[in-house]
């Protein structure tokens, strides 16, 4: 097996089993039920949840993970500001009344008297027994809460656990980051893919077209720019007047939905033809240079859109593998869609002024039409003391006898 | 590496990356439900913030002032449960994460809320829906106003039976939306206002019609059914007109159009269009 096709190999196994090796809990594990108690709450404790403000439990979430998990661990100690935790069952009894908020890890709680604060169950259901008051609210992570006829002011809540199926690993900060970038890299696949699906169809039926658009780009580089500019500064106000146009002209206005169907179709592809031009260009270029060093075999269309286009979604890498990093990201996000746009309008540009290829004659003002065969412009010097020096383009006198 | 090699690596990171493409969108749902319990509340200011999925809002048990059971996309939303004591008001519902992810996935989340509320509390609702399919029901509710703001959504709003008060307002803002909206005679709502975009819109007055109502519309390009009983007495005035309206049965003077029998009819409706390339149709109920 050649090391390419073990490199696909790998990869497989690793696209195959990787999700489900990231979707699997490491860290959560479901203690046998424990026997109730109070958790300590040190001077120095190792976790701090607030359970005060219930309102978003979906932030609460790693805390109480963590705070599950780390229970069972010999020294844990949990301070709940404004209230106590507990590990194992807990009751509050008919005749009992309690000022603060309660955390229940691992363990169901049974309300029959009085709470004056919040109540969260970790792994555990609650129940309100007739006769209970609770002036606070409830939320059982991982449970159920059982409204038996105890009253409740305040919202009662529950929220999926970890042990159940179909749920994101917990606290799993580099899985998470793994998963987001494998994402972002297979988001930038299916976008590669669908543009080489285009661009490989526009050479097959379009050829000559996509080749005008590219000459014209490497010809007239900063007019394609300053047209893409303003055909992006002017296109909403065209499409305007267009269609104002035509709903005045009373009969017209049966013609305004042809109208913005066209207006966007033709916009898309020459955002599209473009684009793709400029990938011939950038294929073509380095296609060139490693021809000339003897490293391909030979060159095609096919070529030069397919490197041009890896070539363009390279610039999105950084942002792909970094861009979770807070400042990082926004850069080499910044930075890539910068240079995607200036190449887009480059290219929107030169699809325009080659009136999408179809103007088979226009690469430039200074260029006669008949030398703009594709081999002829790479093989040939246009200008200056090459092109003077080139032969044929002077009769030299015949050689004396 | 030979160029033959080459492509084979090119084949295998391609196929590699189309397999992650597949796999890279799973949805993470989790469950979620949140509940206050009734304790003689008078009224209930409700905003429901739906980003994307499945909405179901509806009348609930009486013990309840409202409950919201919630399936979402935990790798992409979080749900939304705030409330505010000082003015008895709530927001339920589903907002995203904002990762910062590319987003280039297509599929419609397959979370789906229910939102109930208590037939007992005067209920004033602010909807903002998203990309979502919604349904609501106000039968057996209590909606003294409403104030609906969608965008990309299939809504159907519906009073399925006559509201038990006085509605002073029902406004509705829709983007590129489909909206229905079946009943509004048995809303009761003084006035309804309606906002439109390019999506297709249909309100239907159909109902038992305790007073006159007026009805302000504004479209832009988009289509509006409006449907009528024929019991009704109808004024339309048109503003900025620039589309083709000539309705059946009505008398037009002016810009103001004028149904055959409103100088008789019970109950009237007033209604007022602005547009310019919006289309709008009448029909008429029996």
């Amino acid at each position: 097996m050649c090391k390419a096709n073990r490199l696909l190999v790998a990869t497989g196994w690793l696209v195959l089993v990787g999700p489900r090796v990231l979707a699997a809990d490491p860290g959560y594990v479901q203690a046998a039920e424990p026997y109730p108690q109070a958790i300590p709450a040190a001077t120095d404790p190792t976790l701090t949840i607030d359970i005060h403000d219930l309102s978003s439990p979906g932030t609460l979430e790693p805390l109480l993970l963590r705070a599950l998990r780390e229970s069972t661990a010999p020294g844990f100690a949990l301070a709940v500001p404004g209230g106590l935790a507990r590990l194992g069952n807990y009751s509050l009894g008919s005749g009992e009344s309690h000022q603060g908020d309660i955390l229940v890890l691992n363990g169901n709680a049974d309300l029959y008297g009085r709470l004056s604060g919040n109540l969260v169950a970790v792994e555990g259901n609650i129940t309100v027994h007739p006769g209970a008051y609770v002036s606070g609210s409830l939320l059982a992570y991982g449970g159920e809460v059982h409204q038996a006829g105890g009253q409740v002011t305040g919202d009662i809540q529950t929220l999926d656990g970890a042990g159940g199926a179909n749920t994101p690993a917990p606290a799993a900060t580099s899985g998470s980051v793994l998963v987001q970038a494998l994402r972002n890299v297979a988001g930038l696949a299916g976008i590669f893919i669908t543009l080489l699906g285009i661009g490989f169809g526009l050479v097959l039926f379009g050829r000559p077209h996509l080749e005008i658009i590219s000459d014209t780009i490497v010809h007239t580089f900063g007019r394609s720019f300053a047209v893409g500019v303003l055909a992006q500064v002017l296109v909403l106000p065209t499409f305007g007047v267009l269609v104002l146009g035509l709903v005045l002209s009373v009969v017209g206005i049966l013609l305004v939905p042809f109208a913005v169907i066209a207006s966007v179709l033709v916009a898309l592809v020459a955002v599209l033809a473009g684009f793709l031009g400029v990938a011939h260009v950038l294929g073509e270029r380095y296609t060139r240079r490693q021809l000339a060093q003897g490293r391909l075999g030979s060159p095609s269309s096919y070529r030069y859109v397919l490197t041009g286009l890896v070539g363009m979604i390279l610039l999105w890498t950084g942002w792909a593998a970094f861009g979770w990093v807070p400042v990082l990201g926004w850069i080499a996000f910044g930075a890539a869609a910068v240079a995607t746009w200036f190449l887009m309008t480059v290219g929107l540009g030169a699809a325009l002024l080659s009136r999408f290829g179809l103007a088979g004659h226009f690469a430039g003002r200074l260029i006669p039409p008949e030398a703009l065969t594709d081999e002829y412009l790479w093989a040939t010097p246009q200008f200056g003391v090459p092109a003077a020096r080139r032969p044929g383009q002077h009769k030299t006198p015949p050689p004396v006898r | 590496m030979t160029v033959h090699r080459r492509f084979h690596a090119i084949a295998g990171a391609l196929t590699a990356l189309a397999l992650l493409a597949g796999t890279g969108e799973a949805q993470e749902l989790k469950r979620y439900s949140a509940t206050r319990q009734f304790h003689g509340e008078v009224r209930l200011n409700a905003t429901i913030e739906f980003a994307a999925g499945t909405l179901d809002i509806g009348a609930g048990a009486p013990s309840s002032l409202y409950s919201m059971d919630l399936t979402y996309d935990a790798s992409r939303f979080q749900p939304v449960n705030r409330w505010n004591a000082g003015q008895g008001a709530v927001t339920l519902g589903v907002a995203g994460l904002e990762r910062g992810s590319m987003g280039v996935s297509g599929n419609r989340p397959a979370q789906v809320a229910t939102v109930r509320f208590s037939p007992q509390a005067d209920l004033n609702l602010s909807l903002a829906i998203g990309a979502a399919a919604s349904r609501v029901d106000f039968g057996g509710l209590r909606l003294s106003s409403l104030a609906l703001e969608t965008g990309a959504s299939d809504t159907e709003v519906r009073f399925s039976t006559r509201n038990a008060m006085r509605c002073t307002e029902a406004s509705f803002r829709a983007g590129a939306a489909s909206l229905t909206v079946l009943g509004l005679g048995n809303s009761l709502c003084d006035r309804v206002t309606f906002e439109g975009g390019v999506g297709s819109v249909v309100l239907d007055y159909a109902g038992v019609w305790a007073a006159d109502m007026e009805l302000q519309a504004k479209l832009a390009v988009g289509g509006l059914t409006l449907r009528l009983p024929r019991s009704l007495g109808v004024t339309i005035t048109t503003e900025r007109f620039l589309a083709s309206f000539e309705p059946a049965g009505f008398t037009r003077q002016g810009n103001r159009y004028t149904s055959e029998n409103n100088a008789t009819a019970a109950r009237h409706l007033d209604v007022t269009l602005t547009t310019s390339l919006g289309g709008v149709a009448i029909e008429w109920i029996d």
